[in-house]
């Protein structure tokens, strides 16, 4: 089974239209992937819709990079049941 | 004897959403006015209260100088207690009559009339109680109290409400400035133009098929074409608009492009090019240039509306165009559906297709799509700023009562949200 890192970066290179392989996780959505306001929102979906979770969005767009989101979807995932 | 005026939370109540959810259904207008002033002059009532759901209670408490939610406006004289749905020009209730209560065919209590002298036997600690104990002893009395079912009953009736609106004011003439050259269609009689209002030159006003009242401080800007029956609120500016029949517009609202047989609250603005027809617009509303609606299908049956995110309810009218919600944005060309509905809040930037016709409130509509994009709190930053643009607070209380509007309606921004990912995720 992919790690939460691994469906991270696959959902972010999916939105982003990315390789895989260029994210990192010190990444920052906006400056470092170029990320515009409106794939931030849809990022938030495809990460709730691949985790089967709902993020307060508020909280989700204030973290910046990949590594970040990482660790807050596997909080959320945690609070929530979700098994990763 | 005191009117006293309820709009409780019904299984029908949410027939007049997204407009109700933040205002009693009494505050929606018709004609020239709203529909609290229309059951007050048709009763001659001087003493008026007002029940309304609790969430809304202290903004609306500020917004009028009658008492709400005020239990003891249930004592002390005779009572007439009136339903928000009860149409006024209909309601042929004696006032001063014997003790008697009415419902509608779902049991829904439409009236009550109590003498005070009955008061004793009743309830009086609540609005509820007091209906409920009316309905274990009263009469019950059987005359037939016709209703607005759904909002836009409001604005199918509302040509003909503004001529009977325009009589009853009373007032015709030139108050304000006429600059020439400038043409009246039609009798003067059937126009009023009220003081510091302000018709620039090449403006044409029609009066031959209604009459026409433009209120105080109105400005209409060159190349305006207003036809009557038409009502423009106080400092409405109007910018070479082509004001078809049947609009009752403002206050205090900024309109051009097209517009037909509308209704539009306060401060709203649809600056630009773009058609509105048989709509009913909020307050606080900004529709983007060539923000157009469907009022009409192409097929010429009836318009359906989907209030709940689910099922459609057949308005019985071929022309019906959009309801559309407080503090809602929509972006430049966006394309309504006919009979679209575009809930409180709602953010909307359009795909140059007809968008859904249901948009949940506070819903952030991007990318063909239901999000929930930046959240409400953005939603609210943005509310401040442009009441603040006109001098207005938004205060601890409006914040409290969207917070309610926010739950109340998370079931079907739930579920559109959940549907915008499914899609999202299949493209």
């Amino acid at each position: 089974m992919a790690t939460v890192e691994e469906r991270v970066v696959a959902v972010t290179a999916r939105v982003l239209q990315l390789d895989p392989g260029d994210i990192k996780p010190e990444h920052a959505f906006a400056t470092d992937l170029g990320a515009e306001s409106v794939q931030s929102i849809e990022l938030v979906a495809m990460f709730e819709e691949e985790f089967g979770i709902e993020m307060d969005e508020d909280a989700a767009l204030s973290v910046e990079s990949v590594g970040k989101a990482v660790e807050f979807i596997t909080e959320v995932c945690k609070e929530q049941g979700i098994e990763v | 004897m005191r009117l006293v005026l309820f709009d409780l939370p019904s299984q029908k109540r949410f027939h007049f959403d997204p407009l109700a959810l933040s205002r009693p259904i009494w505050e929606l207008r018709c004609g020239m006015t709203s529909l609290i002033e229309k059951m007050i002059d048709k009763i001659g009532a001087a003493d008026v209260a007002c029940f309304v759901p609790p969430y809304m209670a202290e903004v609306y408490s500020r917004q009028t100088s009658r008492p709400v939610n005020k239990p003891e406006s249930l004592t002390g004289d005779d009572l007439l207690l009136v339903n928000a749905r009860v149409r006024a020009a209909q309601f042929n209730v004696d006032p001063k009559g014997p003790s008697r209560i009415n419902f509608d065919e779902d049991g829904e209590c439409l009236f009550v009339r109590i003498a005070r002298e009955d008061l004793g036997k009743l309830n009086t600690a609540s609005i509820e109680g007091l209906i409920d104990s009316a309905k274990a002893s009263l009469e019950v009395c059987n005359c037939e109290v016709p209703t607005w079912n759904y909002t836009w009953d409001l604005v199918l009736e509302r040509p003909e409400q503004i001529t009977r609106d325009f009589a009853a004011a009373g007032r015709g003439g030139i108050e304000g400035t006429v600059e020439e050259p400038s043409a009246i269609r039609g009798s003067k009689d059937e126009v009023y133009i009220g003081p510091d209002a302000l018709v620039h030159p090449m403006v044409v006003i029609d009066a031959t098929e209604g009459p026409v009242y433009i209120d105080e401080g109105v400005e209409v800007h060159p190349f305006t074409r207003i036809e009557g029956p038409a009502y423009i609120g106080k400092k409405t500016i109007l910018f070479g608009t082509k004001c078809r029949e049947g609009n009752s517009i403002g206050p205090v609202c900024r309109v051009g492009g097209e517009v037909e047989e509308s209704i539009i609250h306060a401060h709203s603005n649809k600056y630009h090019d773009g058609f509105l027809g048989h709509a009913y617009v909020g307050e606080w509303v900004n529709l983007g240039a060539l923000t157009t609606n469907s009022d009409l299908k192409n097929d010429y049956s009836d318009v359906t509306v989907v209030l709940d995110g689910k099922r459609p309810i057949d308005t019985g009218s071929r022309k019906v165009g959009s309801l559309i919600g407080d503090h809602v944005k929509t972006s430049i060309a966006t394309l309504l559906n006919t009979g679209s509905y575009l809930g409180a809040m709602a953010l909307v930037a359009g795909t140059g297709k007809p968008l859904p016709k249901f948009i949940p409130s506070f819903a952030w509509f991007l990318e063909g799509v239901v999000t929930k994009g930046f959240g409400k709190g953005k939603l609210y930053q943005t509310a401040k700023m442009a009441m603040g643009r006109r001098k207005l607070e938004w205060t601890e209380a409006d914040e409290a009562m969207w917070d309610e509007i926010f739950k109340i309606t998370a079931p079907a921004r739930s579920e559109a949200v959940k549907k915008g990912r499914r899609m999202l995720a299949g493209r």
